[in-house]
């Protein structure tokens, strides 16, 4: 509740700050200084310590899996400002705002891994993504962007519109919005209606995290969006929006998991398969990241298939491995002028340290040892495992696994091995020690995950 | 009448919504689809809700059940506003770049 | 909220509309009966002043469909949004006495921060008529 509360005020005072303060520095130390308060109280109330006593009649219900995503969201927003908040200046002149929606995108992003009534999940979902319809337009005048803005834009409501149909259907048959309620069937067989419900529930959901055959929005969107907001979209909104998958399938429809847990099945084939083909033949770097988080999805949803310890683990330590990573590459990415495989040519020349960065963060989203990539990969496989069925959807996976290889190396490869001309980049000193500091607690959490994973206990 | 007519009809909106959004060019009217789809969910929901609130009332007079249907139902228009509100700007956005708003212009992004 | 719940009509008897029949039989009756009559009493003249579109005694000029000021357009946008907030109102309204004073600083704040995004609308100029 600290958390909820302090993000939405932040966002307000943002709001304000864009007429009242006219330097660009103090805004961007502002919004940093927020989400460092935002950081510290959300650690506080997992230790017990809150401010705010609000009834919200067990709508919202902040338990140690919700307090631990939002602590690495946080940190993920922290990290991600610190390296890119100068980059969206480039973008239009409305600085404060855009960091304003960024605090309201927060905000949703903590209703959604918190809620216990569909009312809240449908509020968090929308709060997120009305934010980021602005975000993916806000280069006015860049085609490409208003053209990504007004895709993402139908193709969200429209997949909206499902989702309250399948939300009405459901309280149609079970007559209440929390999931408890949802939980409880009556009788041997669940009713038409409660199935229909969790069917385009389940959709709508696929649809938000960009699973096959829902994904065809993803790469144009994330292509057109502005670098910088992309970044942001990409990892912990999506991160976000798998967490609400993943809590809304274990705690209403828990009971019904043997019922859909084929059709999960075929959807992580599918989207593992597509995504990851699919990275191969692209030729901008930019592209490639789009259908790579494709992929990476659907190893996510491997937790949704198997639904038990392992996997929610598996999803934390899988949530922050994928999210430090694709900040890093974004980052480095935004600053340079040409995003072809070809512009990375002679990049460990020109900027050795930053290569070599961008070099931990690729190997950790290919899964190498050592890194976090290859520990959360470890987890989702076991926890799949774990569920003793459909074993070829593990064979399918490590297959994939094994072709993502190949394209995140391509980049290693033009950074090392090719000769270039490397690109005029501005490199500052925090940028680098922030990315440093990314890489490290990479590698940090592929050595000791329980750093991580102790605090969903304790 | 029966809970039926009401789900059947607004399945038939909702279906119509999802036929408008899939055949229409034009990115208002397939505006407007989407909001007939929210607003087929908004009858649904207050059909729901009176139902169970029937339901409820026949073992306790005094029962609150079916009021949180209800609530939802202003919770979907706001929202659906707020989606209104910056849907046109994107749309007027666009206008105001290429003077159209045809979505088969939308198939540029892909190369 | 719950008003809007108890008002129990007997659901299953066609005959409850009956009242609803009559006034659609009564507006459309009326509707034809005046226009025949109309018709049938006033007289008949045919000058090109009479053809004319009647807006309200104001001389008419041009076509309808003139493109306009995208500012209207911004500004309806606005509306649409302010307009629909109020919705909440009508909760609190109908149950006021029973909310008591937590309901009206609940209101209050909502209220709150509706005006935050009205001054944020006004400072960033989106209500400027004149660019």
């Amino acid at each position: 509740m600290n958390a909820l509360i302090i993000s939405a005020l932040l966002g307000v005072v943002m709001m304000f700050s864009s007429f009242l303060l006219k330097d660009r520095s103090t805004v961007r130390s502002m919004a940093i200084a927020g989400l460092l308060l935002l950081l510290v109280v959300n650690v506080l109330e997992m230790n017990g310590v809150e401010f705010f006593n609000i009834n919200t009649r067990d709508m919202i219900v902040f338990d140690r899996f919700a307090l631990l995503f939002n602590t690495i969201a946080f940190l993920s927003t922290l990290l991600y400002l610190l390296l890119s908040a100068k980059e969206m200046a480039k973008v239009g002149v409305y600085f404060a705002d855009y960091l304003a929606l960024i605090f309201f995108i927060l905000c949703g992003v903590i209703l959604v891994s918190s809620f216990k009534s569909l009312l809240i999940l449908f509020l968090g979902i929308e709060i997120i993504s009305i934010p980021l319809y602005i975000l993916t337009g806000s280069d006015k005048r860049n085609l490409k962007s208003n053209e990504a803005a007004l895709k993402y834009f139908l193709l969200g409501t429209f997949s909206t519109g499902l989702m309250l149909m399948g939300i009405a259907l459901i309280y149609g048959a079970q007559g209440s919005f929390y999931s408890v309620d949802i939980s409880k069937i009556a009788g041997e067989t669940p009713s038409a209606l409660l199935i229909a419900g969790m069917l385009l529930l389940f959709f709508s959901m696929s649809f938000k995290v960009s699973a096959a055959p829902f994904h065809f929005w993803t790469p144009d969107v994330y292509d057109g969006a502005p670098t910088v907001f992309t970044s942001f979209m990409a990892t912990i909104v999506k991160a976000a929006v798998f967490v609400a998958f993943i809590r809304l399938f274990d705690e209403a429809f828990g009971l019904l998991h043997l019922q859909w847990q084929l059709l999960v099945a075929v959807i992580t084939a599918l989207t593992l398969f597509i995504g990851n083909i699919t990275a191969v033949f692209q030729q901008s770097v930019k592209r490639m990241l789009a259908y790579s988080s494709i992929a990476q999805a659907g190893f996510m949803m491997l937790s949704l298939y198997a639904m038990n310890a392992d996997a929610k683990e598996g999803l934390m330590l899988y949530v922050a491995a994928y999210s430090f990573a694709t900040i890093g590459i974004f980052a480095v990415l935004i600053k340079m002028s040409d995003y072809t495989f070809e512009g990375f040519n002679g990049f460990a020349k020109h900027q050795p340290l930053l290569a070599a960065t961008t070099t931990i963060f690729l190997l950790s989203l290919a899964g190498i040892p050592l890194t976090a990539g290859f520990l959360s990969k470890f987890y989702m496989l076991k926890a799949a495992l774990g569920t003793g069925k459909h074993l070829w959807l593990v064979i399918v996976a490590v297959l994939m696994a094994a072709v993502s290889v190949y394209y995140y190396f391509r980049v290693i490869q033009a950074m090392y091995f090719k000769e270039g001309e490397g690109q005029p980049m501005e490199v500052s000193k925090p940028f680098k020690w922030t990315l440093v500091v990314l890489a490290a607690l990479i590698i940090l959490l592929g050595i000791f995950p329980n750093i991580l994973l102790s605090w969903l206990y304790f | 009448m029966p809970i039926n007519y009401y789900i059947f009809l607004s399945i038939a909106l909702f279906a119509i919504g999802i036929v408008g959004v899939l055949t229409r060019r034009n990115a208002i009217i397939i505006f407007m689809c989407i909001e007939l789809m929210l607003n087929a969910v908004n009858l649904l929901l207050v059909a729901f809700s009176k139902m169970h609130h029937l339901k409820a009332v026949a073992i306790d007079a005094a029962s609150t059940a079916g009021t949180d249907g209800q609530l939802f139902v202003f919770f979907i228009m706001v929202v659906a506003a707020a989606e209104v509100t910056v849907g046109l700007a994107i749309i007027v956005m666009l206008y105001r770049n290429i003077h159209s708003v045809d979505v088969n212009f939308l198939n540029r992004l892909k190369h | 909220m719950i008003y809007f719940l108890q008002t129990n009509i007997n659901t299953t008897d066609a005959s409850s509309y009956l009242p609803v029949a009559l006034q659609v039989a009564f507006a459309v009756g009326l509707v034809i009966f005046l226009t025949v009559v109309t018709h049938l009493l006033g007289p008949k003249r045919k000058t090109s002043d009479k053809l004319q579109n009647f807006a309200s005694g104001i001389e008419s000029h041009g076509d309808a469909r003139q493109p306009m000021a995208i500012k209207y357009f911004l500004t309806a946008i606005l509306f649409v949004l302010f307009d629909v907030e109020v919705i909440f109102f009508y909760p609190y309204a109908v149950n006021f006495k029973g909310l008591g004073w937590d309901g009206f600083w609940a209101v209050l704040m909502f209220v709150g921060f509706f005006l935050c995004g009205f001054t944020y609308i006004l400072k960033k100029g989106a209500l400027k008529w004149e660019d």
